[in-house]
């Protein structure tokens, strides 16, 4: 069984069909990818997996910790803590007046939460929760180490150039320890070394830790450079699926980018 | 700067600066003469309007030097401005002006004025010194504050012994202390957790009627009462949060309104619990730890006085009633210094900058504001049975909106989140219209000021830089 199975996902917006009838799945330790023109639906289906949106159909179910969870019967919150899945946003959210490693540290909330003893425990500084501290800001050195953020930890993550936003996003999402991480174009409005060294850092992701990505993206250099399956949307309405080669040949692909185009041009 | 170019700039700036401050004058009449001008007094049994010419004059004087300074001051002519501003100044403060506002207008804006002028002129002249005598102004202010909060601290400590402490005094103190601590439990929520409440004044109301009817009817102490009241403030936070903290920026702003009304207006007019618009009285003063302040103690009952074999003196209740609060605020700082490194203090400030970037992170944002709300309104609580214990008598009077509203502008301008900055705020919007009595017809109008002040300078308030809880270096410097 597929780490995610999404079968049969609508989502209307009064009478705007964002989403028509969507399937595909992802897979532990391989990176799906979804790609379409611009409204295609792609934000929309992130929502509704991570509970943002409630879907007018379908069913969304990840298998975590050897549990199946319903995505669609979750709340907002409750998918990133028990289904663990995390994401990032098209707009980077980060927590711009926080540093950098607080960031993190906030990501690790729940867990922290329970060492803390639900906050009784802090505040007698008992040693159980300095031990979980402690391990969180290792958990965050590791990720901002992986991330080349480590020498910026204790500056405001609001003054970091736009690249280094995105990927503290990503860090920020991998410190919840997730079992799927979605990304909402991560490679956007990054330099070619940046995005570079975006390829490296997700297939880093994928190879050590195992865990299925789902990546929305419009630079095809990323997509088809690391995707292993690709999924296309066009008018809420999956047109095609399949490997990179694949998909890079299909006519039905091809013209949803090119009627694209030519619409933009006339 | 050659001289040339300073002429032209003189000959283009002048007429200009003078259209504009003839403008701002001519708005200002057309305002002020209704409302300055004529003056209505009654003689007898008829009204009659008397002009008042001078006030109206100097009013609109002041405006036009006001406009002039201000676009002198843009257009680099500094030193005028403050030779000008000093002397208006020194002739409010030398002649009696026809209204003490008028005295108090020149003489604070002329100050004013210099000493923008004055730091205008050094800014400019800032390229012409030398890098090393430069002042550091950032780093110099933090290193400041990290002093002042252990200096007021210690202060605060000593104040009862130094010899100018007075009755006064020391009535003062506990005045803005109080203020401090509900400061500092409103920057809970607000500052901290990014909800503003525009009635914490409820909070502090059901302390002081906790505590005032728990003592009343089982006849428990200030001390027993004391956790109690804040247990039923934190109750009633959350009995508020649960429904409305879904709602976001100014729907909450507007239930929480509500909210600190509906506890008022039950309180003034539940009668035969609450005693209704006549407040409960005989509210039981603080005991030392079971030792009442009373000269004549009753049977079997030792006094303070007593125990110590000190003489009898009613400023010793005053000194402790000091040092309660100051503990009590102190406690409020120290949770609030330690709960911010906890990972719910953390989750709150998160909540405050993304709210959706925290539900992606698996936070439960209502839970979480729940416990802000419930902590502060605790810590409201505290400071109301406090209140309570100092007057004796609480009656519905004193929980109006406008005591939210002070709250919350010490939060404010304070700096959001600022512990310090809240002491400051504290001290100038409470201690100075204190001390100034005089004036006291003019302290909204101050308020206001300030208010408008901050906003235009500092709009995140006095002192408003945060510095991260949680740092990686100084771990990694460690061997
Ligand atoms: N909350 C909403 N309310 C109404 N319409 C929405 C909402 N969210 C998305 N839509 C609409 O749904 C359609 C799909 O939007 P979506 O953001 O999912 O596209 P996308 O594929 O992510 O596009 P892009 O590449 O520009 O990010 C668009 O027509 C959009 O206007
Ligand atoms: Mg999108």
């Amino acid at each position: 069984m597929s780490l995610l199975t999404v079968e049969h996902l609508t989502m209307r917006f009064g009478g705007l069909v964002a989403v028509d009838d969507v399937g595909f799945a992802a897979e532990e330790g391989r990176i799906t990818a979804l790609i379409g023109p611009n409204g295609a639906g792609k934000t929309t289906v992130f929502n509704c997996l991570t509970g943002f949106y409630k879907p007018d159909t379908g069913r969304l179910a990840l298998r975590a910790d050897g549990r199946e969870h319903l995505l669609e019967r979750l709340d907002d919150f409750r998918v990133a803590s028990e289904a663990k899945v995390a994401r990032t946003f098209q707009n980077i959210r980060i927590f711009p007046q926080m540093s950098v490693l607080e960031n993190l540290m906030v990501a690790q909330h729940n867990r922290l939460m329970r060492a803390s003893g639900y906050t009784l425990l802090g505040l007698v500084g008992a040693g159980r929760f300095r031990v979980a501290e402690r391990a969180a800001v290792d958990r965050a050195t590791y990720w901002l180490d992986r991330v080349g953020l480590t020498d910026r930890a204790d500056v405001d993550a609001g003054t970091l150039p736009y690249g280094g936003q995105r990927r503290l996003e990503i860090a920020r999402a991998m410190c919840t320890e997730p079992v799927l991480l979605c990304l909402d174009e991560p490679a956007a409005g990054l330099n070619p070394r940046e995005s570079a060294e975006l390829n490296a850092l997700l297939t880093f992701i994928k190879a050590v830790h195992r865990i299925g990505i789902l990546l929305i993206e419009h630079d095809m250099s990323v997509v088809m450079g690391i995707s292993d399956h690709i999924v296309v949307l066009d008018h809420g309405a999956k047109i095609s699926e399949g490997p990179p080669d694949f998909v890079r040949n299909d006519p039905a692909v091809i013209r949803a980018y090119l009627g694209e185009e030519e619409a933009e041009d006339g | 700067m050659t001289a040339g170019t300073l002429a032209e700039r003189g000959a283009a700036f002048l007429p200009t600066a003078l259209k504009e401050a003839g403008i701002a004058a001519g708005i200002a009449l057309l305002l002020a003469l209704p409302l300055v001008g004529a003056r209505t007094v009654s003689e007898g049994s008829a009204f009659v309007v008397t002009p008042r010419i001078v006030e109206l004059a100097l009013g609109v004087a002041f405006v036009f030097a006001g406009r002039l300074a201000i676009a002198s001051l843009r257009g680099g002519h500094h030193l005028p401005v403050i030779v000008g501003a000093l002397a208006v100044a020194a002739l409010g403060w030398r002649f009696a002006l026809p209204s003490a506002f008028l005295g108090v207008v020149a003489i604070a804006g002329g100050l004013a004025v210099a000493c923008i002028g004055a730091i205008g002129l050094l800014r400019a002249r800032r390229d012409e010194i030398p890098a090393v005598a430069r002042i550091d102004t950032a780093g110099l202010l933090r290193q400041a504050l990290g002093w002042l909060g252990p200096a007021l601290i210690a202060l605060a400590i000593v104040l009862p012994f130094l010899p100018f402490a007075d009755r006064r005094l020391m009535d003062i103190a506990i005045l803005v202390l109080t203020y401090v601590m509900l400061g500092w439990g409103l920057n809970i929520v607000v500052g901290l957790a990014g909800l503003l409440d525009l009635g914490y004044v409820a909070f502090y109301a059901v302390g002081a009627y906790s505590y005032a009817l728990i003592a009343r009817e089982f006849g428990l102490d200030f001390w027993s009462c004391l956790p109690l009241a804040g247990v039923f403030a934190a109750f009633f936070g959350i009995i508020l949060g649960f429904p409305v903290l879904r709602l976001r920026g100014d729907y909450l702003a507007i239930v929480t309104l509500g909210f600190g009304e509906m506890i008022r207006i039950i309180l003034l007019n539940w009668y035969n619990f609450t005693g209704g618009p006549d407040g409960i009285s005989g509210v039981p003063r603080p005991t030392f730890f079971g030792l009442p302040f009373k000269r004549a103690p009753p049977e079997g009952v030792e006094s303070f006085h007593q125990f110590l074999g000190i003489d009898y003196a009613s400023i010793h209740r005053t000194y402790f009633l000091y040092f309660l609060v100051l503990a009590l605020a102190l406690i409020t700082n120290a949770f609030t210094l330690r709960i911010r490194r906890l990972p719910i203090g953390r989750a709150w400030e998160a909540l405050r900058e993304d709210e959706i970037a925290c539900r992606s992170l698996g936070i439960n944002p209502t839970n979480t504001k729940l416990t802000a709300f419930a902590i502060g309104a605790m810590f409201g609580g505290f400071a109301g049975s406090f209140f309570a214990t100092r007057q004796g008598f609480i009656s519905p009077e004193s929980f109006t909106f406008i005591e939210s509203a002070i709250i919350l502008a010490i939060v404010v301008l304070g700096g959001m989140g600022s512990q310090i900055g809240v002491v400051l705020a504290a001290l100038v919007l409470i201690g100075l219209p204190e001390f100034f009595r005089e004036l006291h017809e003019y302290r909204m109008l101050a308020f206001g000021a300030c208010m408008v002040l901050i906003t235009v300078w500092r709009p995140r308030g006095l002192l408003a830089s945060r510095d991260p809880m949680i740092r990686l270096s100084r771990r990694r410097a460690r061997p």
